[in-house]
């Protein structure tokens, strides 16, 4: 007989594997839908965040088109936890400068500012996030990068313009008359409506144009300031050379960028906003999902080899090689990974549609165009999905090329092997290295960098020890069983200890899902409990007035408020919180600007050393923690830049304990004036008279608010929880997305007890014979299912509190703000009891199954 | 249709009327009972013996409640089985039967004490714990009482089998080829067992096996051949059973 050419023997594999595919359909399910929710979620993600750059490339392009350069001064001043640096002005009068250059069509000055309009029924528009802006309306529609759709031009004082998408959002039409607050509260009459490059806005940008003089008096500190200048080159001049022109005659300090560098700027900004909130929970889950499928995978094929001994050593022994019996295990993975890869692919295209559809329809407009679908985001997921797909296959697929020929003949083909010692050894290791690196990493060094590896080192720590702590934690979950459910949950318990490895494979799944939802919902619980500790502690007063303070939203609160509360009768203290910007060394800082006389009355500052009496002009209050970092004690000076170029001295008069809601840095009203831009408040905290009741106070603050722009009036604890809130819907985002992680897992359990019930027809046909009945024998199914998933269930909520501890204690060693830790009990019971149910529902199908069973065949099964 | 009636005085413990069984239908049916009465009294060691093919696993396995008869009746006591859903068969099987298979008679995972316990557990109940002490001692398995029975040998785990089937005093054990998969010492073991439970306790014994040496246990020995009941034979010898099958090897 020839020798078979490779060809033919490959040929030979792949029959193999395409026939046990084909057997096999349902076990292959969970392994599917883990590695298609995988590449489904990353695929998803990359292609809309190209969608949404190229939408934003456009909508800038169309916006800008006639500008070639803005002009800008050169520093800005970035404080911490901000995307983007406050600018200095420039000075209006290099606009009639700029006008006079040869090279240059048209210039104007682009007065910018905070305003956000009031709605038709009296609440705010926008503020949660994206910046609501308001500036003088371009009269040079070649310069404006809005578009006037609707109306007209702003012509006399109180007159605007609106973007659509806001004018919709607020159901404002022309002719409608409402407040602006900037934050002052200004009556506007809407006189017509714009567009943003062919877009009802800039993404949820919120836009209110007004007359220049509007601009420059409620929109900056002193008249004479613009934001920007924007210039448009004659004809045949290119944006390089207009550039080179505008840079001869510029001051120190100002500079010129081209109208495509300022596009590109913008569109980075925008699409990094709105982008890392979603890719990140995207790409979070995807990983989630990939490292449940890995686990899930593995375990299908662990268990379809270890069924298989008999046949494969039937092959080896009838002549297949090693590497055809590996071969064929292999393809099988890889028809698997590739069949779930594509449909990822196709999936996560249909995840970016329909979140491109989904977008306009809750107000959030995306904008328009195709979907982008670049070479690098097919490539990746399906490269992705496919390696580990094929990487969590080879060891079983190695396994199987190992199987000798004389297992054929052996009796049964049952796995079971147990937990060794090696591994036992190994596990302890990772778990003190893990437990050693994060708690130097937490406790003595803070680092992040050091806690993430611990938080590694700790989860691989788990995945190894799990066959060793599947026993222990079987026999402990158990117990109970035993006395609950008689000679049922003796069997059931048996039956998941039978197979230590097997057991903490299928469970490991589980855990991972488990731990990362209740490492959210630890760090989440940590982080209200931190905003209730934080208010509890600082806040002395009654009532807050407080806007929106997420991101550059909303435009803070007028700093007239303050006084026109103070003097109501309830009131004892109003002190209301401003906020600037100024470099302090070189680092850019945020500053508190405020009374402070009335800010020790209202916040409690802890120990203070020194005195915030007196801080007058040139005197400034620093916390503790920022005093150690900088070297400096009371009688100490500190040089301190403003936006506006000029370096001041200021003397430490005071240092105190607790910063949290007053800030790192206070000075007084008095010294921020000269170098102030559109005064805010940021919040407004009231104390009431002795006597005074909270309803009666607060309708009094509400009634004063009212005429302010209608902010909304807290009391302490509504204060405290309104913050909570956004955490809330953090994590029912974060908790949709990992119900699916734990479906998968639950399909895992699912697979490996249909496998186990295969591999015990006989004995569970004896059971039958000697009595046991079909809900006795169902139920036994259930509990082992349950047994299975309590050990995933407990694994997960230690592992994920450990995490949810170590990122609460590396957030605190690495942020200003002390983090509380807190473990919700009720919603950690939640969980526990969703695993334990699913669990349940599991075992429901095979159980069944199971049930079914004819007895006399299953005695006579092989 | 050759049907022979016994009748005694003495109450049965188990039996068939007029059963038959098919398996499969039209052309591709086998007929593997056809028509078969048969008493087990109480008391009594009975063996049930035939060449492959003749039906008496299939007897055996209507008669304990197992299988379903195409026609005729099946009765434990007196009990009908045929009017029972599968949840009263399994009880009945539990509470009034016992079972020794040829092999994988015990549960991997419970010791040889819970194997002995097992239907017993099963029903929740306690049952009789000076009979099941008795019981230990007679199988002769005292000090393995805590092994699984992968650390027993095969005789050892037919003897276990045993003591589970008499576990719960049913009203009949069936053996099927119980001493199939044992070498001839075990074997007899575990005949001598199943014989001693018969006279020593007035329990009721209804075994399947091909092997003459094993029915000579027996206090009768039914013969099945084709499906049918052909012959009976009181008091056997392994000489003698040997000499009746010998004669359903002449072609007919």
């Amino acid at each position: 007989m020839k020798a078979t050419n490779p060809m033919n023997r490959m040929n030979a594999a792949v029959r193999l594997s395409v026939s046990s595919l084909r057997a096999h359909k349902r076990r292959f399910a969970g392994t599917f839908l883990a590695v298609f929710l995988g590449v489904a979620f990353l695929a998803g993600t990359l292609v809309m965040g190209d969608t949404l750059r190229a939408g934003f490339d456009t909508m800038f392009g169309n916006a800008t088109s006639g500008t070639d350069a803005v002009v800008r001064s050169a520093d800005s001043i970035t404080t911490p936890g901000e995307s983007e640096g406050v600018r200095e002005p420039v000075d209006t009068d290099l606009v009639t400068v700029i006008e006079q250059l040869s090279g240059v069509a048209a210039a104007a000055p682009d007065i910018q500012g905070a305003g956000q309009l009031v709605g038709r029924n009296g609440d705010p528009i926008g503020g949660q996030g994206p910046p609501t802006l308001a500036g003088n309306w371009i009269t040079d529609p070649g310069l404006n990068p809005y578009r006037l759709a609707e109306g007209r031009a702003p012509e006399k004082s109180g007159e605007v313009v609106v973007n659509k998408g806001t004018a919709e959002r607020g159901d404002l039409k022309i002719g409608d008359t409402t407040t602006l607050r900037t934050p002052d509260p200004v009556k506007v009459t809407i006189v017509g409506l714009a567009t943003f490059g062919g877009e009802d806005g800039m993404a949820q940008v919120t836009f209110t144009g007004m007359t220049r003089a509007d601009a420059e008096k409620y929109l900056t500190a002193r008249p004479g300031e613009a934001a920007s200048i924007q210039v448009r080159a004659g004809p045949g001049i290119s944006q390089r050379e207009l550039v080179d022109e505008l840079t001869t005659v510029l001051p120190d300090g100002v500079e010129a960028i081209t109208g495509q560098e300022s596009a590109e700027e913008n569109t980075d900004m925008i699409s990094s906003q709105f982008l890392t909130v979603f890719t990140t929970f995207l790409l979070v889950f995807s990983g989630v999902a990939l490292l449940v499928a890995t686990f899930s995978i593995h375990n299908t094929f662990a268990i379809v080899v270890a069924q298989r001994t008999r046949e494969n050593a039937l092959l080896r022994a009838l002549g297949a090689s090693r590497r055809q019996v590996t071969a064929a295990t292999l393809v099988e993975a890889t028809a698997v990974a590739v069949t779930a890869s594509l449909a990822g692919l196709a999936g996560g295209i249909g995840i970016a549609a329909g979140l491109q559809a989904l977008f306009p329809a809750i107000g959030f407009p995306f904008p328009e165009g195709d979907l982008v679908l670049k070479t690098l985001s097919m490539t990746l997921p399906l490269a992705v999905g496919v390696v580990v797909c094929l990487g969590s296959a080879l060891l079983p697929a190695l396994r199987a090329g190992h199987t000798a020929p004389l297992a054929a003949l052996r009796e049964t083909a049952v796995d079971s092997s147990g937990a060794s010692r090696a591994r036992a050894v190994t596990g302890v290791g990772l778990l003190a290295l893990a437990i050693g690196v994060t708690l130097s990493g937490v406790l003595l060094t803070p680092s992040l960098w050091l806690a993430g590896t611990g938080a590694t080192l700790a989860l691989a720590a788990f995945v190894v020890l799990g066959p060793v702590a599947s026993t222990t934690a079987v026999r402990i979950l158990g117990g109970p069983l035993d006395r609950l459910r008689g000679v049922t949950g003796a069997l059931a318990r048996r039956n998941a200890l039978r197979n230590p490895k097997r057991t903490a494979a299928t469970a490991s799944a589980l855990m991972i899902g488990v731990a990362v939802v209740s490492l959210f919902t630890v760090f989440g619980a940590s982080l209200k409990a931190t905003m209730d500790q934080t208010v509890a502690r600082s806040f002395a007063g009654d009532v807050a007035v407080s806007t929106p303070s997420f991101g550059a939203g909303g435009s803070g609160l007028s700093p007239h408020l303050a006084d026109a509360v103070q003097r109501l009768p309830e009131v004892d203290t109003a002190v209301g919180l401003g906020r600037g910007v100024a470099e302090v060394d070189g680092r850019g800082r945020a500053l508190t600007v405020t009374d402070p006389v009335a800010l020790e009355r209202t916040f409690d500052l802890g120990t203070v050393n020194g005195s915030l009496r007196d801080l007058g002009t040139d005197g400034i209050a620093i916390t503790e923690k920022e005093a150690d970092k900088q070297h400096l004690t009371t009688g100490d000076k500190a040089r301190l830049t403003f936006t506006d170029g000029q370096t001041q001295t200021f003397t430490v008069r005071a240092v105190y304990g607790q910063s949290e809601l007053a800030g790192d840095y206070v000075i007084t009203r008095d010294a921020w004036a000269p170098h102030r831009t559109q005064d805010a408040d940021t919040l407004l905290a009231v104390s009431f008279k002795d006597g005074v009741s909270t309803d009666v106070g607060k309708a009094a603050v509400e009634k004063v608010a009212d005429q302010y722009g209608n902010p909304e009036v807290q009391t302490r604890d509504e204060y405290a929880q309104s913050a909570a809130g956004g955490i809330d819907m953090m994590l029912t985002l974060v908790y949709a997305l990992l119900a699916l992680a734990v479906l998968i897992a639950l399909l895992g359990i699912a697979n490996t007890l249909t496998l186990a019930i295969h591999e015990r027809t006989r004995e569970l046909g004896l059971l039958r014979a000697v009595g046991q009945t079909r809900s006795q024998l169902r139920a036994m199914i259930r509990w082992e299912s349950v047994l299975v998933a309590a050990f995933g269930t407990v694994g997960g909520l230690a592992l994920g509190g450990f995490l949810g501890w170590v990122l609460v204690r590396a957030s605190d060693g690495a942020s200003d703000s002390a983090f509380a830790f807190a473990l919700p009990p009720l919603q950690l019971l939640v969980v526990a009891l969703v695993g334990l149910t699913a669990g349940a529902l599991a075992g429901l199908r095979p159980a069944r199954r199971a049930a079914r069973l004819d007895v006399l065949r299953a005695i006579a099964a092989e | 249709m050759t049907t022979t009636t016994v009748t005694t005085t003495v109450p049965t413990a188990a039996r068939v009327v007029d059963a038959v069984k098919v398996y499969g239908t039209g052309d591709a049916s086998v007929r593997a009972l056809a028509g078969v009465s048969v008493d087990f009294p109480v008391g009594r060691f009975t063996a049930i013996m035939g060449p492959s093919g003749s039906g008496k696993s299939t007897l055996m396995h209507c008669a304990a409640g197992l299988d379903t008869l195409t026609s005729g009746t099946a009765h434990i006591g007196d009990t009908e089985l045929s009017s029972l859903d599968d949840r009263r068969l399994t009880l009945l099987r539990r509470d009034r039967v016992g079972f020794v298979f040829q092999a994988f008679n015990l549960v991997p995972t419970l010791t040889v004490a819970e194997n002995i316990r097992l239907p017993l557990d099963l029903a929740g109940g306690k049952g009789d714990l000076e009979w099941i002490d008795a019981l230990i001692d007679v199988v002769g398995l005292r000090d393995r009482l805590h092994h699984r029975p992968s650390e027993l040998s095969g005789g050892q785990q037919q003897r276990v089998a045993v003591a589970r089937a008499f576990a719960g005093q049913p009203d009949v054990v069936f053996a099927d080829e119980p001493t199939g998969n044992l070498d001839s010492r075990s074997g007899e073991e575990v005949l001598g067992l199943l014989g001693r439970a018969v006279r020593q306790t007035a329990r009721t014994v209804v075994m399947v096996t091909h092997d003459p040496v094993a029915a000579a246990h027996a206090d009768e020995v039914v013969f099945l051949a084709d499906g049918r009941l052909v012959d009976r034979m009181e008091s056997p010898t392994a000489d003698k059973v040997l000499d009746r099958m010998k004669a359903f090897e002449v072609p007919s």
